[in-house]
């Protein structure tokens, strides 16, 4: 990872801070910072230009709202907002077909606890630690997985393709397809215990 | 603890937000209970995070700035948005939030809004006690969803599957050659499992099943009952 992005991640953890305190400038630059991104998150998934405005619009708002819950000790800003993007999609695909289910009922909301502000920054410089190690290390994983198995985990990410499906798209045997994503996953795997060894050095060093 | 778990396909592909409903509420409902499951799902999710920050930017209109500050002052003036830094403002809408808290708090959250009573008072049905099915309301074009109960220490006839079901122990216990399920265990089985699953002796056994192909009974007795089943 370059300092350069680490600056970045830290950056965008702080504008989300501000914006818990209601601040409208860190709003702004939250936008010019991310809102090309989300938006391209949107047409990955199948959305068109005017569809993904929309939705890049629901995100942005429903980031204003939630940003008093953003815990940089839980995850990055970036990982906070992919949360809410994925949701609100979800919600806005149900809309038109009511028998649908909500995101709430798949992400129940955690009983909001009410979070001064004082607390949130003060926890803040012990957290940025733990989430940058998190963020470095899925981000080491990614460039580190071949070209082949980055493209499967992209289709099931953003087009939610079926084995079956992405083996048609990219003209392979299903036993490929399998076999590639399972190699993506074990080292994802890997990278769950080994975060976890992180944690635990982090939570020992500090008490 | 639950000892069987979803693949960690599912679970990426749960927090890539893509399951159906029905595969998407049995998920939540097993992550519920299982921390195990919740650390992966959220690698994949800062997974998601970085394939957005690794995403082609795609320019963005040029009015959608001014756009959402307008509606963000919009909302603020007609009270919609959270107005003090210490307050986040109720993310459910009333009707939602109403059925959560009339519902019974003994079930599971994301099952919550869909099911009527506890286990002991839903409408069960089927045409044997051994065996009782209530349909979920959730139930999608790939999937079909709802609760099986195997009445205390019976047996179910040997069956084998013609495509998936996804079964979520919720309540109670049962068995089959291949191991013991517990509240919290997720199983599946496919057109290779052959099985004759038992409930435990103690009490009833209530599992959330997920299929994409109805029963197919093998037995003497099993192929009677299929058209029944479904």
């Amino acid at each position: 990872m370059t300092q350069g992005t680490q600056t970045n991640a830290q950056y965008l953890n702080n504008l989300v801070l501000k914006i818990a305190l209601q601040d409208e400038q860190a709003y702004l630059e939250l936008f010019d910072a991310c809102a090309s991104r989300l938006k391209a998150y949107a047409i990955k998934c199948g959305s068109s230009a005017s569809d993904a405005e929309d939705l890049l619009q629901e995100c942005m708002l429903t980031v204003w709202n939630k940003a008093p819950q953003f815990k940089p000790a839980s995850a990055s800003a970036m990982t906070w907002m992919y949360t809410i993007i994925r949701n609100r999609r979800i919600d806005i695909l149900r809309k038109e077909k009511p028998s649908q289910i909500q995101s709430f009922d798949l992400w129940p909301e955690e009983d909001i606890a009410q979070i001064s502000s004082v607390e949130l920054i003060s926890s803040h410089l012990d957290d940025e630690v733990e989430s940058d190690l998190n963020a470095k290390m899925v981000r080491i994983l990614i460039e580190s997985l071949p070209e082949e198995q980055r493209q499967i985990i992209y289709k099931v990410y953003f087009e939610g393709k079926s084995h079956s499906e992405i083996a048609l798209d990219l003209g392979l045997p299903l036993g490929t397809i399998k076999s590639r994503l399972r190699l993506a996953m074990k080292k994802l795997d890997n990278l769950a215990k080994e975060q976890m060894t992180w944690l635990i050095i982090i939570l020992v060093t500090n008490f | 603890m639950a000892n069987y778990h979803p693949s960690d396909e599912l679970l990426m592909q749960f927090a890539a937000g893509q399951l159906t409903n029905a595969l998407g509420i049995q998920t939540a409902c097993h992550l519920e209970s299982c921390i195990e499951c919740q650390k992966k799902v959220f690698i994949y999710e800062q997974l998601g995070g970085d394939l957005i920050d690794y995403s082609t930017p795609v320019e963005v209109n040029t009015e959608a700035k001014s756009r959402l500050l307008a509606t963000l002052h919009a909302k603020r003036d007609a009270g919609q948005l959270r107005t003090s830094d210490l307050e986040p403002i109720e993310a459910l809408e009333p009707v939602f939030k109403q059925q959560l808290e009339h519902a019974d708090q003994r079930l599971p959250k994301p099952l919550r809004r869909f099911v009527p009573s506890y286990y002991e008072h839903l409408p069960w049905s089927g045409f044997s006690k051994s065996i009782q099915s209530y349909d979920l309301p959730f139930s999608d074009e790939q999937y079909t969803a709802r609760f099986y109960k195997i009445a205390a220490g019976k047996e179910l006839p040997q069956h084998t599957h013609q495509g998936n079901e996804f079964t979520l122990v919720l309540s109670g216990s049962f068995s089959d050659l291949s191991g013991d399920y517990h509240p919290g265990d997720f199983v599946l089985a496919n057109t290779s499992t052959h099985h004759q699953p038992q409930a435990h002796d103690k009490e009833d056994c209530i599992c959330f099943a997920v299929t994409d192909a109805p029963l197919k009974m093998t037995g003497f007795f099993g192929r009677l009952l299929n058209p029944f089943l479904r």
